[in-house]
């Protein structure tokens, strides 16, 4: 097996790692801040992506029309955050975590169904958008130039996270919040509202990635579980409701995935849970997370 | 008022009476229900298994699974396997399916049991969806999507009626055990594990040790409910396995109440009654579920039978105190 294969799959695993990082970040924020794990955040994935087609179809604008219809499916599902957030979650924040997740299931449930109904359960895909459509040579290998779109906007969104949870006094109450919420809500700073941008700033994050995941491969219904499981072990490896442990976890997944794949392709899901398995048996919260109280 | 979830058991087992009466009906009931209806009352009998094999996990341990359809169609597959690959007795067939199950739940239990809460739901459906995807994929083996047809119960057992009958057998023989299990000194100890693990631990109880039998008795007999009902469907897909089929049992725990043993049941036989009904002029059955699954939590927290309990119990503190008067 020759450097060139393997820097190929290495930079396949960056782009798959990156993806899932856009996705991750929003489902790790969520948690972090509101002690809500949002089982229908792969819901909201999908359905983003579902909503991109439908506008880069309606819209037909060349060019940047994929562009904006990403943008605009990720506003449409901070609205659907909205709606969520304020109309089931905020009921629910007193109760115990049980019934909220059984919430975030309901909504699944919901979502498939909406998406089943309103796109026929078929698969779609839209054309990798200019000036990312065709391929660049890397040692001789053909590596699809949108891919180096999806790491960038990857890391994009993790110099945004980092500015705004390290550098920006929302910031400040989002980590005050995390580690006690009653001392911040004493302070003066309304929580309800704080949550609820939260949950839309995951939503709208969760609604883009979708978006931007559709030229990477086909929306489908299915493709919420397939995320949100591989989400799940992203947050398992490198610790809920952390950061650096997201980042971190979508790096592992995303390289066990692609050479896992070179390797057999049945098996890459099983590799992954390997991996998981040695983090459980080593650090049951993950490598950046906390211990349960 | 501290509540001791075991005395509640027995006061309501004691008025026993409608219990036998509804042993009895569901013995004439072949004779009276129509062969659909006979087909929907095994299903809503199988799925309750399902349902009280989850709700060991969940209203005593304390700990949702979300990945217990996986066990239910392990089960399953166990069972079609054996019947049509290798031809096997049929009975030692049906023993294959709990067996395969709980020989399973063993490896990922001793992952999940490290794990409490939201963490342990998140690695139930994770695993879930491992096993559902490695069935999905080997198809050389599984048959993938196709799933395995064919599966025929011997000739004595092809007719619904005599089928339901085993059915009900397995079923109550099922629900004795874990009734009795749950009576146990090993179902106190996971109701102290739910109600505080940590003083349990103090008390010198290996916590992992025992959430891990658990684990493996819930996967057991959620493999026995799938087990008994693919031969009486004739077939098994992957779709046992998804984690819309894992939503069913706790759907069913919820909306009959998961702190009492009978909860599950009602809940399961409300659901499949439901379900019948509603596939007859529409197949958007998720999002019926999703909003029943909202309604319950909003409106009727604790479940029918755990409202029920409540209400009772409020009716006698009144009546206590009347006479304390």
């Amino acid at each position: 097996m020759s450097f060139d294969i393997l820097f190929n799959q290495f930079l396949s695993g960056i782009a798959r790692g990156a993806m899932l990082f856009l996705v991750a970040s929003g489902l790790s924020l969520t948690f972090g801040v509101l002690r809500v794990l949002n089982f229908a955040h792969g819901s909201l994935y999908m359905l983003g992506a579902f909503i991109t087609y439908s506008i880069w179809k309606f819209l037909l604008i060349p060019v940047v029309g994929f562009y904006v219809a990403a943008f605009l499916a990720a506003l449409v599902m901070g609205v659907c955050g909205v709606v969520i957030e304020f109309f089931l979650l905020r009921r629910l924040y007193s109760r115990g975590w049980p019934e909220q997740l059984l919430a975030t299931y309901a909504i699944i449930l919901i979502i498939t169904d909406l998406v089943k109904w309103q796109w026929k359960g078929d698969f779609y895909s839209i054309p990798r958008p200019p000036p990312f459509a065709g391929a660049v040579f890397l040692f001789g290998f053909p590596f699809p130039s949108y891919n180096f779109f999806v790491i960038l906007l990857g890391l994009g969104l993790v110099v945004f996270l980092w500015w705004l949870v390290y550098r920006t006094r929302l910031g400040d109450i989002i980590r005050a919040a995390a580690h006690d919420r009653e001392m911040v809500s004493a302070l003066g700073i309304p929580i309800p509202w704080l949550f609820t941008w939260i949950f839309v700033l995951g939503s709208m994050i969760a609604g883009l990635s979708g978006g931007v995941s559709a030229p990477f491969g086909s929306i489908g219904l299915g493709m919420d579980i397939d995320i949100i499981v591989e989400c799940f072990a992203v947050v398992v490896i490198g610790g809920m409701g952390s950061l650096p442990g997201t980042l971190l976890g979508s790096f592992i997944v995303g390289q066990v995935y692609s050479f896992g794949i070179m390797f057999k392709p049945q098996w890459a899901l099983g590799f992954i849970f390997m991996v998981m398995a040695v983090i459980l048996i080593i650090r049951p919260w993950g490598i950046f997370g906390r211990p349960e109280r | 008022m501290t509540q001791n979830p075991l005395e509640k058991e027995r006061s309501l087992l004691k008025r026993g009476w409608w219990l036998i009466l509804l042993i009895i009906a569901s013995m004439i009931a072949p004779f009276i229900l129509t062969e659909f209806y006979l087909t929907i009352l095994c299903e809503a009998l199988v799925m309750s298994l399902f349902a009280l094999s989850f709700n060991l996990l969940f209203g005593y341990m304390g700990q949702l699974s979300f990945g217990q359809a996986a066990f239910y169609g392990l089960g399953g597959y166990a069972v079609a396997m054996f019947v049509t690959k290798v031809n096997f007795n049929f009975w030692l067939s049906l023993l294959a399916g709990p067996i395969l199950a709980a020989l399973i739940g063993l490896i990922v239990g001793f992952f999940c049991v490290r794990l409490r809460g939201i963490y342990f739901a998140i690695l139930t459906l994770a695993f879930g969806q491992l096993i559902f995807v490695i069935i999905f994929k080997w198809h050389k083996f599984t048959g993938g999507d196709d799933g395995i047809q064919g599966v025929f119960p011997p000739a004595y057992l092809k007719s619904a009626m005599a089928y339901y009958y085993l059915i009900l057998f397995v079923f109550l023989a099922s629900a004795f055990i874990l009734w009795r299990i749950i009576n146990s000194p090993l179902g106190q100890t996971m109701k102290a594990m739910r109600e505080n693990s940590e003083r349990t631990e103090f008390l010198g109880i290996h916590i992992a040790k025992y959430q891990l039998i658990t684990f493996v008795i819930a996967a057991a007999f959620s493999g026995l409910a799938g087990a008994i009902w693919v031969p009486f469907y004739r077939s098994v897909a992957p779709a046992y396995l998804t984690w819309i089929k894992s939503g069913e049992p706790v759907m069913a725990a919820i909306l009959g109440g998961s702190s009492t043993f009978f909860g599950p049941i009602l809940g399961m036989f409300i659901m499949t009654f439901f379900h019948a009904y509603v596939l007859g002029f529409t197949h958007f059955w998720p999002v019926i579920m999703g909003t029943l699954i909202l309604i319950i939590i909003f409106l009727l927290p604790g479940g029918i039978l755990g409202f029920a309990q409540e209400k009772l119990k409020e009716r006698r503190n009144r009546q206590n105190q009347l006479t304390e008067e």
